[in-house]
């Protein structure tokens, strides 16, 4: 049997791992996709407290849904960016990219 | 047996995001990160929801790890094996990862959640159709707003990647 813990503790777990990345990388395309791990834990979350609180609805997962597109167009703009950015500076190292400070 | 392979999901997730973190490849990065949306798919599975795993791997595996995969190549030259990965505050950063982990799953571990539940795991139904109907009922405005916002992604990235015109001429 599956209860709800064991899915928010490994909810968890991935959303650890996923702050640990987003501090620790330079490359922001690294950063990015620590994002997404992120997002996946929170979805996980979602989803689950959805099944085992509203057995009969199916609020987390269109949650879970509204949360991937949004997700998607983060990591699209995100990239975009990115490339932008490394078209004029030659750089995609986040410790690099000051051109915005004064 | 649902446990099983619980724990078996669970622990290909982990690994291969522990794996995604500490990767000094950014390519190698990005295909761990496509091994943890399979093991996220297999956790939807388990949890009853196959429309959401279905997307996952439509959406995630399909088109954001190789739109990442993309860039990852065209900005390859500095992404390189000998170029530093980690910045210099990786210790601290373990230290916050990890207590802020501990803290969720202290919290998870200390509170009672059963008398809270109206119920368990329920019995397999499909619940795509339901899904579909919440969508164009209940959930149409937030529908039609996420629509709008897809557009403007793609034309604001358009907009971004794009080379002036200016400068051909």
């Amino acid at each position: 049997m599956i209860t709800l813990g064991h899915y928010v503790v490994l909810s968890a777990i991935l959303f650890g791992i996923g702050i640990f990345g987003i501090l620790t990388r330079r490359n922001a395309i690294g950063i990015l996709m620590s994002l997404e791990l992120m997002f996946n834990a929170v979805n996980i979350n979602m989803v689950s407290f959805s099944k085992f609180f509203t057995p009969e609805g199916v609020y987390g997962e269109l949650f879970a849904i509204f949360i991937i597109a949004v997700a998607a167009a983060e990591s699209v703009l995100g990239l975009a960016i990115i490339l932008a950015i490394y078209r004029k500076k030659q750089t995609v190292n986040a410790d690099e990219m000051n051109i915005m400070k004064y | 047996m649902a446990l099983v392979i619980f724990y078996l999901l669970s622990f290909l997730t982990v690994v291969a995001a522990i794996l995604m973190v500490t990767s000094r490849n950014i390519f190698h990065s990005a295909l761990y990160l496509a091994a943890v949306l399979f093991g996220v798919a297999g956790i939807f599975v388990l949890l009853n929801s196959y429309f959401l795993a279905g997307i996952q791997v439509l959406i995630y595996i399909g088109a954001v790890i190789v739109l990442t995969i993309f860039v990852i190549n065209l900005t390859h030259k500095i992404t390189g094996a000998d170029v530093p990965q980690f910045n210099k505050q990786i210790v601290p950063a373990f230290v916050v990862s990890l207590l802020s982990t501990v803290l969720i799953i202290l919290a998870v571990l200390k509170t009672d959640w059963f008398h809270r539940m109206q119920g368990g795991n329920v019995a397999i139904v499909d619940n795509t159709a339901l899904i579909g109907k919440q969508f164009l009922t209940d959930f149409i405005i937030p529908f039609e707003v996420i629509s709008v916002l897809l557009l403007a992604a793609l034309i604001g990235a358009i907009v971004l990647v794009a080379k002036d015109r200016g400068d051909e001429k």
